[in-house]
């Protein structure tokens, strides 16, 4: 009688740890892959490499003191497409100049996307439901041995597709 | 005698249940995991970082062994598996689902084909 007692209790147990793993197991599936962190620091490094290589500012980006790129050819300039199939605009990124001598003042900035996302990179990072930000930031030359420090903010909302 | 006989009938059912109860937590532990929307999902985004990274003139040799089993098992063609519209890349690997996932990266990467278990993707200049 006592074992039948013990073998009651002791499926009630294994009912009770299966239940617990199948919902951690249910919970942890059904949410989504969340990769936009990893994109934005794609996003950023493309950047980067976009202005600048091998620790010099690019020909193509800066030259003579003057920059080829504006907002208006930035994404064409840097092989960026920022449409997606989610709706509206699901990326932005920015990026600022400053000269090595006045770290505080950028003197060129270029911005391209959905500049409302921009509002998110200072709201709490643990929610998970805004944008993801990276800023990243890298000093370069010029051909002249001028001293710039770059620094690139890439947000990726795409929220949709990134949680559940 | 008789005692010890009923002892041991009533352990064999105990172990036999328990062996029960944990073979289909097992399945359903197994099932979770290799189910046709996680992959696709998975599989959409890993291909689109890695066509994000890609700089013209890399060619990507992708294992896709995971999504061939589940597409050959489901019916759909392995060719018909991978396909990259514009800036957008989707997966199928059943009738009734499908994944798509956009990449910024402002790429040709041509019309993706399989090899074996592999899919092949090369990327070009536009």
């Amino acid at each position: 009688m006592t074992d039948k007692i013990i073998s009651v209790y002791w499926f009630a147990i294994l009912v009770l740890v299966a239940g617990g793993i199948i919902a951690m197991v249910s919970v942890f599936y059904n949410s989504s892959y969340d990769v936009r962190e990893i994109e934005a620091n794609i996003l950023s490094n493309k950047i980067g490499n976009c202005f600048s290589n091998v620790g010099y500012l690019k020909q193509e980006v800066f030259n003579n003191g003057n920059f080829l790129i504006n907002q208006d050819n930035f994404l064409e300039k840097c092989n960026l497409n920022f449409n997606s199939t989610e709706e509206g605009l699901q990326y932005f990124s920015q990026v600022n100049f400053f000269k090595g001598n006045d770290l505080e003042n950028s003197f060129f900035e270029v911005a391209q996307g959905n500049k409302n996302l921009k509002a998110d990179c200072s709201i709490l990072k643990d929610y998970e439901k805004i944008s993801k930000c990276v800023e990243k930031s890298f000093f370069t030359l010029d051909k002249s041995g001028n001293l710039y420090l770059i620094k690139i903010l890439s947000v990726i909302d795409k929220s949709e597709k990134n949680v559940k | 005698m008789k005692k010890r006989g009923t002892i041991l009938i009533e352990n064999i059912i105990f172990i036999i249940l328990n062996l029960l109860f944990l073979s289909v937590l097992a399945l359903f532990l197994i099932k979770q995991g290799s189910g046709v929307v996680m992959l696709e999902e998975s599989y959409a985004k890993q291909i689109a970082l890695l066509v994000d990274a890609a700089e013209p003139g890399m060619t990507l040799k992708i294992n896709m062994d995971k999504a061939k089993k589940i597409s050959d098992k489901n019916g759909i063609d392995f060719k018909e598996v991978l396909e990259i519209n514009e800036n957008t890349v989707v997966i199928k690997l059943s009738q009734e689902s499908g994944y798509s996932y956009a990449f910024f990266n402002n790429v040709d990467v041509g019309k993706p084909y399989p090899d074996g278990e592999f899919y092949i993707m090369v990327v070009d200049k536009k």
